[in-house]
């Protein structure tokens, strides 16, 4: 081949290149944590699917009209800090995230240090907890603390029955967070001491065998509710003691000990009247766009359910994030500093997230949205689980403790 | 079993590890090869050999409280939180590094010295009994302290190592650092078992009388051997903290300790080759297991993760099975016999 012809061909690989290049999509990879080989095995494959059916959806719409593409890379961190620890570097060389869409306590502890250094946002699934509620970090979750989800279930509970509600907890002390909810709600009642009377906590293991005694000393003092924000196993220790000691209190539970997952142990007819509480929509609330979204662009395992719900509303922020970004910063130029500038500056509406959280706005005070929080309840209504009516649940303030 | 020709001229000679040319450029191809690693596997690789240095260290002290001296320890992991929490304390406090690490290991080691003393009056199921009380106290004991003392529940932040104004936090800085460090417990453990205060270990574990009648103070020993290997679990605990750069009473829970115990089973109780040896095949067969595990689920999502990891921890136990029954002076006996099987071939070795 003649050296000018070389040339020629080059010149107009070159000049095809720089017309063609702003009408490319540009990819951005988001990684995400999952737990496929560890503790949470069971339910990663359905929350794992809540992300790649959003992230589906939103590359076949809002991203082809936007030209952006977003690569959602996932990696199994069996619920283990030393593991993240040691792929954290790999994904953050390898892949260059611009948001890492975490899960659980080992990716916090492990990965809230690095973070700002490393400039990736993290937005979680998992409601944080007490004990990372610091300033100017840059781990994020859609929702607040255990602590203030039951505070906001509590407060309704309250004003419904008028008077003083007494309130019973039970939990394990070898886990830092589930102290930690504890203690949250202890401060609250602590402030609010003519509307809310909180027992002396019964400390049980984590996966009891019976709490009969301890449950026995809770219902000598008349509890309206029993906090049980710990595990599974102790959920249902509590409603198979409540039934042993014929004593009927609802019980009041979390996500990850919620009442799906008791329902896997126990008749729900036996917790009639529990409630499971958190800062999104119900999965099986009536009316709820983003299951239609998933049932729609869902393939491969996993299925429509709390953890499904979580990680797809958790999704769904990360990707209105990317599109203030790419609104701030243009569609070729988002970074992680993009990322958490776009989600520090900007507030998401319900509307937005389509009715899947309430009206969201973060700042650096708290790795969690701040103003006026809400949550949604279910309750076991004739044996079934059920939306706690359709209205966000105002949460109160609550001081940090 | 040496080559021919190789003979001692004093007890030191004869005591060292290292005998021959060969041996010696074995070892350093060894190093070298250590050293190179990192740049060769990548950096997920990387990270996975980290932890397990880490985890060596405290499985090293493993194997001077329940090798040597034939202690049942299964507090080891609480002994490693406390290494890392006094890291991290120290750290906050703008302690130096090189400080606080040895700090960290004494710390563990003198509160060790509480739950050793049961180890004085009783032994075998009692002795594991009160260490796991040890091992069950340790978050409730850190929880309940006040907040501004170890961070209560929020757990405690860990400063990055500096070294003379660099900071060291990339993947490949955290290998050499915790090499280093490994290192150095290698040279300890190697050298405590053939030291006074390793055989007077040894004698308490092979009989108690026959050691008292010898001059040996057994109660006295009992209670050091705890002292040395949470010692080890400390320094161990105090490179973690630095590595993970935060600590919570999370990271240090009985299935842990039961891993280390399992790890020095499997390797071999009665030298710290034991520990080299069980730790790496525990790790491998961890990260196998895993990349099989992850591989098979792809493969068949009906499975449900919960299985694979149910069946991690029964691998581990039927390891530990099999040691038990077909190896136990577990795998540092057959390198043993292989090394000696090489070195006299082509003839037999029994």
């Amino acid at each position: 081949m003649k050296p000018y012809k070389l040339a020629c061909q080059l010149l107009m690989a070159a000049t095809l290149g720089l017309v063609c290049a702003p009408a490319m999509a540009a990819t951005y990879v988001m990684s995400a944590s999952a737990d496929f080989t560890g503790p949470f095995a069971d339910v990663s494959p359905s929350a794992v699917s809540g992300i790649r059916a959003i992230a589906a959806w939103w590359n076949e719409t809002k991203g082809k009209d936007l030209g952006v593409d977003v690569d959602i890379r996932v990696h199994d961190m069996r619920y283990n800090a030393a593991v993240v620890a040691s792929t954290w570097p790999s994904i953050l060389s390898t892949e260059k995230p611009i948001m890492h869409l975490g899960f659980g306590t080992p990716d916090l502890i492990t990965l809230m240090k690095r973070l700002p250094e490393d400039k990736v946002p993290m937005l979680m699934s998992t409601a944080m907890v007490g004990l990372v509620w610091k300033p100017n970090g840059w781990h994020f979750s859609f929702r607040p603390t255990y602590s203030h989800e039951f505070v906001g279930l509590l407060n309704y509970l309250q004003k419904k029955k008028g008077g003083k509600l007494v309130i019973g907890a039970l939990s394990t002390q070898t886990a830092a967070g589930f102290v930690d909810q504890v203690k949250g709600v202890q401060k609250f009642a602590e402030v609010n001491p003519d509307r809310f009377a909180m027992l002396d906590v019964q400390w049980v293991d984590a996966s009891p065998v019976s709490v009969v005694n301890e449950v026995r000393t809770l219902v000598r003092q008349q509890p309206d509710v029993l906090l049980v924000g710990g595990t599974t196993a102790q959920v249902i220790a509590t409603g198979k003691a409540l039934r042993e000691l014929n004593a009927n209190i609802p019980i009041i539970m979390s996500t990850h000990n919620g009442l799906t997952e008791v329902e896997k142990g126990i008749d729900l007819k036996e917790i009639e009247g529990s409630y499971s509480v958190f800062a999104f929509a119900p999965d099986n609330q009536e009316k709820l766009p983003v299951r239609d979204l998933y049932n729609k662009y869902h393939t491969g395992t996993g299925s429509w359910g709390i953890a499904a719900a979580q990680s797809a509303y958790q999704t769904l922020l990360a990707l209105r994030i990317l599109e203030k970004a790419i609104a701030k910063v243009g569609k070729d130029n988002v970074t992680g500093q993009a990322m958490y500038d776009a989600m520090l500056s900007s507030t998401f509406t319900e509307a937005e997230l389509m009715e899947s959280l309430p009206d969201t706005k973060f700042d650096t005070t708290a790795p969690f949205p701040v103003g006026k929080l809400k949550v949604k309840a279910q309750v076991v209504h004739d044996g079934k689980i059920t939306p706690l009516g359709n209205d966000w649940i105002p949460v109160p303030d609550l001081p940090k403790w | 079993m040496l080559p021919t020709g190789v003979r001692f001229g004093t007890y030191a000679t004869e005591g060292r590890y290292i005998h021959t040319r060969l041996q010696a450029l074995w070892f350093v191809a060894f190093l070298l090869a250590l050293g190179i690693l990192p740049h060769v596997v990548g950096l997920y690789v990387t990270g996975v050999l980290t932890v397990m240095f880490i985890t060596l260290m405290a499985v090293y002290g493993l194997q001077v409280t329940v090798g040597m001296a034939g202690q049942i320890n299964v507090a080891q992991s609480a002994f490693m939180g406390i290494g890392a929490y006094a890291a991290a304390k120290l750290s906050s406090l703008d302690v130096p590094f090189w400080l606080a690490i040895p700090a960290a290991g004494v710390v563990a080691a003198v509160l060790s010295i509480f739950f050793a003393l049961p180890a004085i009056r009783v032994k075998g199921f009692y002795l594991a009994l009160t260490t796991l009380a040890a091992q069950v106290m340790f978050p409730i004991i850190v929880i309940a302290l006040p907040a501004d003392w170890l961070g209560g529940t929020s757990g405690i932040a860990v400063e990055p190592i500096r070294v003379a104004g660099l900071e060291l936090s990339s993947p490949l800085d955290m290998y050499y650092f915790t090499l280093a460090g490994v290192i150095l417990c290698s040279i300890g453990a190697f050298n405590l078992q053939r030291s006074r205060f390793g055989r007077a270990l040894l004698t308490v574990r092979d009989n108690e009388l026959a050691a008292e009648v010898t001059g040996v103070d057994v109660s006295y020993y009992k209670v050091m051997s705890f002292f040395a290997g949470s010692l080890f679990a400390g320094v161990g605990g105090a490179f973690f903290a630095y590595y993970i750069r935060y600590v919570t009473t999370e990271n240090f829970n009985l299935l842990l300790s039961i891993w280390y115990l399992g790890m020095l089973i499997v390797g071999g109780l009665a030298s710290p080759l034991g520990a080299i040896l069980g730790t790496v095949f525990i790790t491998a067969v961890q990260e196998v297991f895993h990349a099989f595990g992850g591989a098979l689920l792809t493969a068949f999502p009906n499975l449900g993760g919960g299985l694979v990891f149910a069946t991690s921890n029964v691998i581990l136990g039927i390891c530990i099975l099999l040691a038990l029954i077909f190896e136990p002076r577990g795998l540092a006996h057959r390198w043993g016999v292989l090394k000696a099987a090489y070195r006299i071939w082509p003839f037999p070795h029994s």
